[in-house]
Parts: structure tokens; sequence; C-alpha cells
């Protein structure tokens, strides 16, 4: 372990480590527990939690912390990740501008595979129920002189895999991968030290980590929350995500240089095409439990009818569609005959779907009630889990990290110890506030339009067509997308 | 409250050397009146600190010291130490090179009978070129209304006579008396 102990004056120096084990060989011959301690132990080896450690490593005020990754996923298979140009994963996130900004300054971004993500440039938006529509375009001299991005969609293992290569290279972060986290404790007094409040991860095969700070980055489920005692609140949508890789009839209507991502809200929840590099989309499509694993059970051909459908048909056709349990292909070449569709204002055709793609979760909303205990923080979706209509889950993590990594930097530079809760108020502090308010917003639009029908339903779309006509409320609205502020649609 | 003075550490370091202190040539530091070592510990884990060197002269305020420092493994190894002497009983280093960078007195002056003789003992242990770091409570109407009437007679978190408003020092006093030694004095609101 001594290997991964780097820099000149280590928080947790290495002439301290010895001779503190020196010690305790001393003392306690016969005991076996001798603490191996970090100063940060991070559990999750996902986008946020190697973002947080890239973010440490990367940085010279933080790169003398003694680091450590507990990770169950075999990190080598990730690192080495790799498809044909032509396949895509179903695992795609929205990057804002923001968030690739951040990983380019923690030196990340150029690990990526560049030439699978893509950027888009337009945003449709529109109201299934009553067609009203938002068309999120920039006006000639509205764009930002970053440029006119929105997002970029990225496959999630393209950014694990881009970081774990950006870690490799920083080096310095004692992996434990294909570890299980059996159970967390506290740590005990000895004559030396008193660790009673340090909070020491026992891992499957025994190993035991001391940890200064515990990252939990360990997912909606995070096990570092229930041992910190931190409650998450929330509700269950009823609602499941399908989500698949599809190759379209073309690139887009825009062609390669204007990307184009869509979106329509049903009754059953919204369903969205974003644009990946060349003729493949990624879907995102809410909807209820019963309606995904009927989805999940078409042949290739009668689930690329419904995609269609799904952007194309109206509600109540949609509806009938799904009560078959097959022939939906040929029952919408039936119904398109007799609906009329802007074929510009909808994406291009879907001509396929990857095979073994069409996958589903569970969609929920849950807030921690704090994102720090004692020696505790929470990151990403163990802090957080957002309905995923309006693309932000990953980058709310992303903004997680780069604030924890900011307060953590504070505290090394003004001597305080990170793991204490004085030390990690500002983080809470910075993001708090404004995750609640963006899992508020998501959550309401979701609410708003999943209503069918009703006095709501022409209220919500003078909303949308009023806000298509006012041009710099739209520009504002696009910037708060593409930056770091809330999205609102 | 302890990171600002940390800042102001910086900012008075930065005034002289071109460049912020380097690990390659860290910093001693004796902190007069420690307390429980709130200030202390934050001077012994910084990367640019060599040792520092902690009195009070209270033994049950230093025992609370240790024991909160026992809680963080990498302030063992000798790098801080605490030692119940006053600033009169510690013993003057004989060379001058090997008296301390920076001198920190962090709320204490306004405890003391007689400032003018307690400076000019704490102001021999700085070693020439070094800092001599010190925050008090100013002589102010703000200040009778929080330490000692709010903190002492309303709510009581410190105990009834802990504070002598009348033994408060102001800015231009303290200018005065550094002033008077041929000091440069520098402060901060």
């Amino acid at each position: 372990m001594d290997a991964v102990i780097r820099g000149r004056a280590a928080y947790v120096c290495r002439s301290c480590t010895q001779r503190f084990q020196r010690q305790l060989r001393r003392s306690y011959a016969s005991a076996a527990a001798k603490p191996d301690i970090y100063d940060v132990v991070c559990v999750g080896g996902g986008p946020a939690g190697l973002s947080l450690l890239t973010a440490l490593r990367a940085n010279p005020v933080t790169s003398h912390l003694r680091i450590a990754l507990v990770e169950a996923q075999d990190l080598a298979k990730v690192k080495s990740w790799k498809l044909p140009p032509d396949r895509f994963s179903n695992r795609c996130s929205s990057l804002t501008p923001s968030s690739a900004l951040f990983l380019d300054q923690i030196g990340a971004w150029r690990h990526l595979e560049r030439d699978r993500v893509q950027a888009y440039q337009e945003m449709q938006v529109w109201d299934g129920v009553t067609g009203a529509r938002i068309e999120f375009d920039w006006a000639p001299g509205s764009a930002p002189a970053a440029g006119t991005t929105i997002a970029y969609m990225n496959e999630n293992l393209n950014l694990t895999s881009g970081l774990l290569k950006r870690l490799e290279e920083l080096g310095g972060v004692a992996m434990f991968d294909n570890a299980r986290v059996e159970r967390i404790t506290y740590g005990e007094e000895t004559e030396e030290m008193d660790l009673r409040e340090w909070p020491v991860v026992h891992l499957s095969g025994g190993k035991q980590l001391s940890a200064r700070l515990l990252v939990g980055a360990d997912g909606a489920n995070s096990p570092v929350r229930s041992f910190a005692g931190i409650n998450a609140r929330g509700w269950d949508y009823n609602r499941h995500g399908v989500v698949a890789t599809v190759e379209m009839e073309g690139e887009g209507w825009g062609g390669d240089h204007t990307k184009i991502a869509y979106q329509r809200f049903l009754p059953t929840g919204p369903v969205a095409m974003l644009p990946l590099p060349g003729n493949y989309s990624t879907l995102v499509w809410s909807t209820t439990p019963r309606n995904a694993s009927l989805l999940k059970s078409l042949s290739a051909k009668d689930f690329t009818a419904m995609v269609n459908a799904a952007f194309r048909l109206s509600p109540t056709d949609l509806e009938y569609m799904h009560t078959q349990e097959s022939g939906q292909a040929e029952e919408y070449s039936w119904r398109m005959e007799h609906t009329p569709v802007d074929y510009r204002a909808v994406p291009q055709t879907v001509m396929g779907v990857q095979e073994g793609t069409v996958a589903s979760f569970p969609l929920k909303l849950r807030h921690a009630d704090t994102y720090i205990g004692e020696r505790v923080a929470l990151v990403g979706d163990a802090a957080h889990t957002i309905h995923p209509l309006a693309g932000q889950g990953l980058n709310q993590g992303q903004g997680d990290v780069q604030s924890l990594a900011k307060t953590i930097e504070y505290a090394v530079n003004h001597g305080q110890d990170i793991g204490v809760t004085m030390s990690l108020e500002p983080y809470v502090a910075e993001r708090y506030a404004a995750n609640h308010l963006l899992l508020g917003v998501c959550d309401k639009l979701h609410k708003l339009y999943s209503v069918g029908s009703g006095p709501l339903v022409p209220l919500r779309s003078v909303g949308l067509s009023a806000v298509n006509a006012l041009g710099p409320l739209k520009s504002f609205f696009m910037n708060q997308a593409a930056g770091n502020g809330i999205k609102v649609f | 409250m302890n990171p600002l003075r940390h800042d102001f550490i910086q900012s008075c370091l930065l005034s002289f050397l071109p460049q912020p202190p380097t690990p390659a040539e860290p910093l001693r530091y004796l902190d007069v009146g420690c307390g429980g070592g709130i200030f202390a510990e934050s001077a012994a884990r910084l990367p640019t600190t060599r040792s520092v060197t902690a009195i009070d002269p209270s033994p049950t305020i230093l025992e609370v010291a240790r024991a909160h420092a026992k809680r963080d493994p990498s302030l063992a190894g000798g790098k801080l130490e605490y030692v119940s002497e006053t600033i009169e009983s510690l013993a003057l280093p004989a060379r001058p090179e090997d008296r301390f960078d920076v001198v920190s007195v962090f709320e204490v002056v306004e405890h003391v009978d007689y400032p003018a003789a307690f400076l000019d003992r704490v102001g021999e242990f700085v070693r020439p070129g070094g800092w001599l770091v010190l925050s008090t409570i100013a002589r102010t109407w703000t200040s009778w209304v929080t330490t000692n009437l709010v903190a002492e007679d309303l709510l009581g978190v410190v105990p009834k006579g802990t504070h002598d408003w009348y033994k408060y020092l102001n800015e231009d006093e303290l200018r005065g008396y550094f002033a008077g030694k041929g000091g440069v004095a520098t402060a901060e609101g």
C-alpha cells in the first residue's frame, strides 16, 4: 500500500503511517488490527466518484491526499471498454457545456472517445395532447460566446472509461475493484490515536480502510448514506424509463452540423429522441410499467413502429397500440395514412433498433435530508435521484463533485480536517438548494404534463406557445439549459 | 473565523515574500494562549508548516486540546506540541534564528493586565524577519453588546467575568504601541 502514498508532505505522511504501524506492532503484537488510514475513501466508481477522485488528484493542493476507491465492478473492463463505431451503449447521458468544461479542467475530457460524443444545438419540445410547441434554436445574435452547443450526448461508459484513463495517468489512487462493502463501522481508540469517529470500510476479503472522509458515490441505494443515518425522501413515479439505441433514416434534419434533440410530452410521460453520431440516436421513453414491459417484449419491427408512433400519432392511437400484443408495425402504417404529420417537426423515421439495447429502469425522485455527516459526504445519485426529463441527473452529480472538490481544496489550504462537518458545510450550502429546485421543477413538469385532459391542458399549452414567441425569454431559457442553471422545459 | 486567520497570515507573508511559503522551507509557529488548539491544529496540518509549539497556562484545557488532536493521526509525530507554560515562563531560544517564523496571539491580549509588557515578551520569540500575528477585541459599543451583554449576561455562553471590556484594545492603541517599538504593523478589520 505504501506504493500509493505519494507526494512530499502527505497529509498522512509515510513516516507517520510507518511510525504508527511500528508502534502498533510493538504494543499490540498479537492484535491483527492496524488501521490503514486514508484521507478520502470513495465508495462507488461511477461518473460522480471517478470525477471527484480525478479532480482531487489533478489539483496540486489536494494531490497529496491519500485516496482509495472501492468499486464492485471490474474497473479494468470498464477502462478497456470498446464498441465498434456503429454500435452504441443504451445508457447515455446529456452533458451540459459546464460539465464538459469541468471534465476538461480536470484533464478527463480528452480521454473520452470524442467521435462517440455528439453535440446538439437545437431542441424541439412539444405537448403531445395539444401540439403546442417550443423550438429551442439560437436566434441570430443570441448564441453565447462559448458556442451554440446546448449539450453533448455521451455514453456513460465512454465517460467512466475516459475518467479511469485519466486517473491512471495521474496515478496515486488505491483501487479496490471487484470489492463488495460488507459493512461500515467506526474505528477504535488506542494509546496513539482516537479513531472512534472515523468510518472503517470493511471489504469482502477482510481488507479494512479507515477514512478521514468517506464519500458515498454509491448510487440511489447508497450504503454510505445508510451508515451515516441520513434519510432520503421522495416518491416513485410509477413510471419506467425505456431506453434503446436506434438507427434513423439519416443523420437528422439539420445534417451533421446542427443536431436536434426531440421531446414530446405524452400523458404517460415524456418520450425523447437524442442524437448520437451519424444516423444513430438514443431513446428515453418514460411510460407506465405495463407499457414498458410490453415495449420490451415486442419484435424489433414492432418496437420500431411504436417509437415512430410515439412522436407522430395521437395519445389515443398510442393507447390502443399498447393493447396489442404484436402487429404494431402494420397498425402504425395504417394509422399514419390518416394522420397528417409535419415530418420536419419530428425526428427522422427510425429504421431499426440495435439488438440487446432495449431496457428499462424505474423512475423515482429522492432527495437526501443532507449531503454531509461527520466524516461523510454524499455525491450524485446517493444524494439525489431526478426524473430524467431534463437530462440533468449526471450533470447534478458533476456539479456536486466540482463543489465538493472545491470545498476540500479550501479546507486543505486552511489546515482544516477535511472530514469534519464544519469543513464540509460549504458543499451542502452550495448544492442543496440548487439541486432541490431542479428536482422540484422536473417533478412539477412531469406532473403537469401527465394530465391528459381538463383545464390544465390548455393552460400549459399557452405557457409553451408564449415562451416560443418571446425571443429574449427563450434565449434566457436556453442559456439556462446550457449553463449551470435550471433547464426549464 | 479560523480560516480567516490563515488568510491573514498568508497576506502578511506575501507582503514581504516574492512567493508563498513552500513545503521545502516550512515555517515554525508559536501559538500563545492556544486554548483547545483550534488554530494550533490547523497550522500543524498545513504542508508548509514544520512545527507548531502551542502554549497555554491551563493544564486542563491542554488535556482537552491533546485529546482532540488524537482524533487526527496526521497531527501525531511531533509536528504539534502542547506545552503548559506562560510566555513569561517559556524558555527563550538563545540564538535569534532558532526563534519562530510566526508567533500568533489570537484573542489573548484582551485578558492580559499589562498588555505592553506582555507584548514585549511575546515579541522576543519572533525571529528576525518573522511575524507576530495577533487578533483581539476592540473596545467598541458592538463588542460590549456582543461579548459582555449577550455572551455573558443574556445567553451565558461564556462564564461571567470572562471579558473585561475596559481591558479591550483599539487598533490605534496597538498601532501606537508598535510604532513606539519601531515596528511595522498591518491590520485587517
